[in-house]
């Protein structure tokens, strides 16, 4: 494959099946930025890929990440997963010193946060994990902050923690996922894309690309709490939506809606009938 | 003096008590007898154009090549044959002409429970034929999709489907709301002493007809709607290469479909449950299972769609549901098969032109059903898919069953509505006549099937010749056949002789009545003390 030299930098490939279109999408625009660089394609040169693990994203639906593993938080201190995933959460793979990719990734998150219903913290929670085991709680804090600060009005820190950890638990989870990525040199090339845990570690949703719609968002975290006591409302608007593989996004679903609607007002028609009787009051048709 | 006029002179009863003169007392009336012969006078005429439509089909198919007509005009002509016989004749044909005319007075009612929304719907079913008809005549010209409507093949021709489309939409409201009135007027209107168990099986297969017209036509009204949207919107609803789908459009057109075969046949079982007792002189065998196997036909056909999709890509485990659930329904239709058979047995059997349509129902549905099965079964399926075997076998179920059950219904009610009667002879002669060539028709056809022939195209391979030839024959005997029986009924029931009494000895409340009818239908409201097959209960020798 060809990649321009910025490119390269910012680690985009592209993934390999269910994770293509996002990956795709994000490569795109991140080609739009590079063409726009002055000099953009006189740097282009060829990269070698190295061999090994291919990257790409192979959704897991319905499989579970491992809550026994342990990671660092922001502190330096040490956290088992299952501690900090204890409703529905939404996991960012990414690394703190990647400069483009993921900031976009967690910015476009930070700016959808405050828009959508739930509550931070206590209806759902963020996680970024950092695939780079050389990174440090150090750096975590940094982005903490710095993504913190960008929501401005009062985002609670025990909403959104940045963790790292050591290289075997993050092969478990990001195995455990499906989310493969290779190093290369100080980067990495990955694919662009978060995912929605239940509280048990079901993963229930993929979100691809930067860019996060709060009714996307909304709706994959109540999927992440059914089987728990969700709101009524909620329960109802999970069953009028449903996620559409092709446009990787929730979408009405207009045929169980109105073959809903169809069987409830027969079945109340067939309930009124049943329970009216026949009709005492023998009727003349008048004028015909 | 109309043929109408005269009628009512002579006649009297609902053909004269009306405030309203000419053809306003007719297409404004909310009386259920008069509308019920609007209904019978349009499914007939629509009946008729379709018959010409076949001969035609079949006129062009007698030799190899092209005969009388050009491709284009022979995709042409074997949808609007399919539409206006579908659409226009078979689905509305029993339940809303003989079921308005019947089923009300069945019931001891004196109408139905909406009578203006009962003349609604026969305004709608008016407007949705018309436009149908223009879609023939105007844009691109008539539609070329067969009567599935098809994508993407239907998204794309230059002809009017849009327009017919928007028809069959129009006519799959008409069909709801006479859904609901039935069904009202069944729970709401029975006479006294008129429980669920003396209902006449005619009103209950109506019953079961209703709940399936309520329940599965709003889809195929949102399915057409889509396919007006696919065409004018180009929203890529079916197109895959927009992320669409086209074989959602046949599960959403067949989840309709073929529930409304059912709408088709469930009447015509009625009728045939209805003449089998009374012209065997013996009360019906299994009324309990008859009607219990109305109400699971209608549930356990509205499971079954996916058998006409074996060859579009579902997955195996798919077919083989839909296969076992298709052999299912096979049950509660043999129910009823197997207890006309035994309400004959030992009965005192009268021959009429009534019972000898019934009988042939029997016979031919029968002969439908069990090719029916060879199509159900996922393996001989994939083997006569597409090919006139699929051609001969509906023909049998719905002319041999319900085409059948109409005429039957014909002979049997319609002399009691006009006070006149037909000619038994010719009528009978009629009948032999059009069961031949029926049989030389269709019987030929899944032959031709079974060899390979298949369906949808003007031309075929020279070793189909000789059996096509035979079909055509067979199409021209059916055609005098038909057309015997329609002039000696149009006939006797306008200048035959005087039709009064109960002649047939019938003991359902229709047969109580003066007749024809009066326009409140009974003098007094009727308190039933018998079942609708009580012969000795209703006092009829």
């Amino acid at each position: 494959m060809f990649l321009t030299s910025w490119e390269t930098r910012v680690k985009m490939l592209t993934v390999s099946r269910r994770g293509a279109l996002g990956a795709a999408l994000a490569l795109l625009l991140l080609r739009g930025i590079a063409l726009a660089q002055p000099g953009g394609e006189a740097h282009k040169h060829q990269e070698p890929i190295a061999s090994g693990v291919q990257v790409g994203l192979d959704e897991r639906l319905g499989a579970k990440i491992p809550l026994d593993l342990v990671f660092r938080d922001e502190t330096g201190r040490s956290r088992r997963l299952d501690e900090l995933i204890t409703g529905p959460t939404i996991i960012l793979p990414v690394y703190y010193g990647c400069t483009n990719a993921c900031n976009y990734l967690q910015g476009g998150l930070a700016r959808v946060l405050p828009a959508i219903r739930p509550v931070p913290g206590a209806d759902y929670r963020v996680l970024s994990i950092s695939f780079d085991e050389t990174e440090t709680p150090e750096q975590a804090a940094r982005s903490r902050k710095m993504y913190l600060a960008a929501m401005k009005d009062g985002f609670p820190e025990a909403g959104w923690r940045f963790l790292t950890g050591d290289a075997a638990g993050i092969r478990r989870l990001t195995e455990a996922a499906g989310y493969r990525f290779q190093r290369r040199g100080a980067d990495f090339m990955h694919p662009v894309a978060s995912f929605v845990v239940a509280g048990d570690g079901m993963i229930v949703r993929y979100l691809y690309g930067t860019h996060f719609l709060a009714k996307d968002l909304t709706l994959a975290l109540v999927e992440a709490r059914q089987g728990r006591i969700g709101t009524t409302i909620s329960k109802v608007v999970g069953y009028c939506f449903s996620f559409d593989p092709a446009s990787r996004s929730y979408q009405f679903n207009l045929l169980r809606v109105s073959a809903t609607v169809v069987i409830l007002c027969c079945g109340a028609f067939l309930t009124f009938l049943i329970i009216t009787g026949r009709s005492g009051k023998r009727r003349s048709t008048g004028e015909k | 003096m109309s043929l109408a006029e005269q009628t009512a002179a002579v006649a009297g009863g609902f053909w004269q008590d009306s405030a309203k003169t000419g053809l306003r007392s007719w297409i404004f009336s909310t009386d259920h007898k008069r509308i019920g012969l609007l209904y019978l006078y349009s499914v007939l005429g629509f009946f008729l154009v379709g018959v010409v439509l076949g001969l035609l089909l079949r006129l062009e198919l007698m030799a190899p090549g092209a005969t009388i007509v050009t491709a284009k005009t022979y995709n042409a002509l074997f949808t609007v044959h399919g539409v206006v016989m579908i659409f226009l004749f078979i689905i509305p044909g029993i339940p809303a002409s003989f079921g308005n005319l019947v089923m009300p007075i069945q019931i001891g009612a004196r109408d139905v429970s909406f009578p203006r929304l009962n003349l609604f719907s026969w305004w709608l079913y008016a407007t949705g034929a018309l436009v149908v008809l223009a879609s023939l005549f105007s844009g691109g010209g008539a539609p070329d999709t067969g009567w599935t409507f098809y994508v993407p093949f239907s998204a794309r021709t230059g002809t009017n489907v849009s327009l017919a489309v928007f028809g069959v939409f129009i006519l799959g409201f008409s069909s709801i709301l006479t859904g609901i009135n039935f069904v009202t007027t069944i729970h709401r209107l029975r006479a006294e002493g008129m429980s669920w168990g003396r209902l006449p099986l005619f009103v209950w297969s109506l019953y079961a007809t209703a709940w399936v017209q309520i329940l599965a036509t709003p889809i195929i009204a949102i399915t057409l709607v889509m396919v007006i949207a696919e065409r004018t919107l180009g929203l890529g609803l079916f197109d895959p290469g927009r992320g669409g789908d086209p074989v959602m459009f046949q599960h959403l057109f067949w989840i309709y479909s073929h529930p409304a075969v059912y709408i088709m046949i469930l009447p015509a079982m009625g009728v045939i449950s209805e003449i089998i007792p009374v012209f065997s002189r013996k009360p019906i065998f299994g009324y309990k299972m008859i009607a219990v196997s109305s109400v699971a036909i209608a549930a356990a056909g509205s499971l079954v769609w996916g058998h006409h999709m074996y060859t579009s890509g579902m997955s195996d485990t798919a077919v083989m549901v839909f296969s076992f659930l298709t052999f299912i329904v096979a049950i509660p239709s043999a129910i009823k098969v197997f207890n006309w058979v035994s309400t004959l047995y030992k009965g005192s059997i009268s021959l009429e032109a009534p019972m000898l349509f019934a009988l042939s129902f029997i016979l031919l549905f029968s002969i439908g059903g069990l090719s029916g099965l060879i199509l159900g079964a996922a393996a001989t399926d994939v083997h006569v898919h597409d090919t006139h075997f699929v051609v001969g076998h509906f023909h049998y179920v719905m002319f041999g069953g319900t085409g059948f059950a109409f005429f039957a219904a014909a002979h049997y009610w319609l002399p009691k509505f006009y006070g006149r009667r037909y000619r038994e002879k010719p009528a009978l002669l009629g009948w032999a006549i059009m069961f031949v060539g029926f049989n030389i028709l269709y019987f030929t056809m899944q032959v031709l099937g079974m060899q390979g022939m298949p369906r949808r195209y003007y031309d075929y391979l020279p070793e189909f010749a000789r059996l096509n030839l035979v079909a055509t024959v067979g199409s021209w005997i059916l055609a005098v056949g038909l057309v015997i029986v329609v002039l000696n009924l149009w006939r006797g029931l306008f200048r035959g002789e005087p039709f009064t009494g109960n002649p047939w000895g019938g003991a359902t409340l229709e047969w109580s009545i003066a007749t024809p009818p009066p326009t409140e239908n009974f003098e007094e409201d009727p308190v039933v003390t018998h079942g609708p097959y009580d012969f000795k209960g209703a006092g009829v020798p």
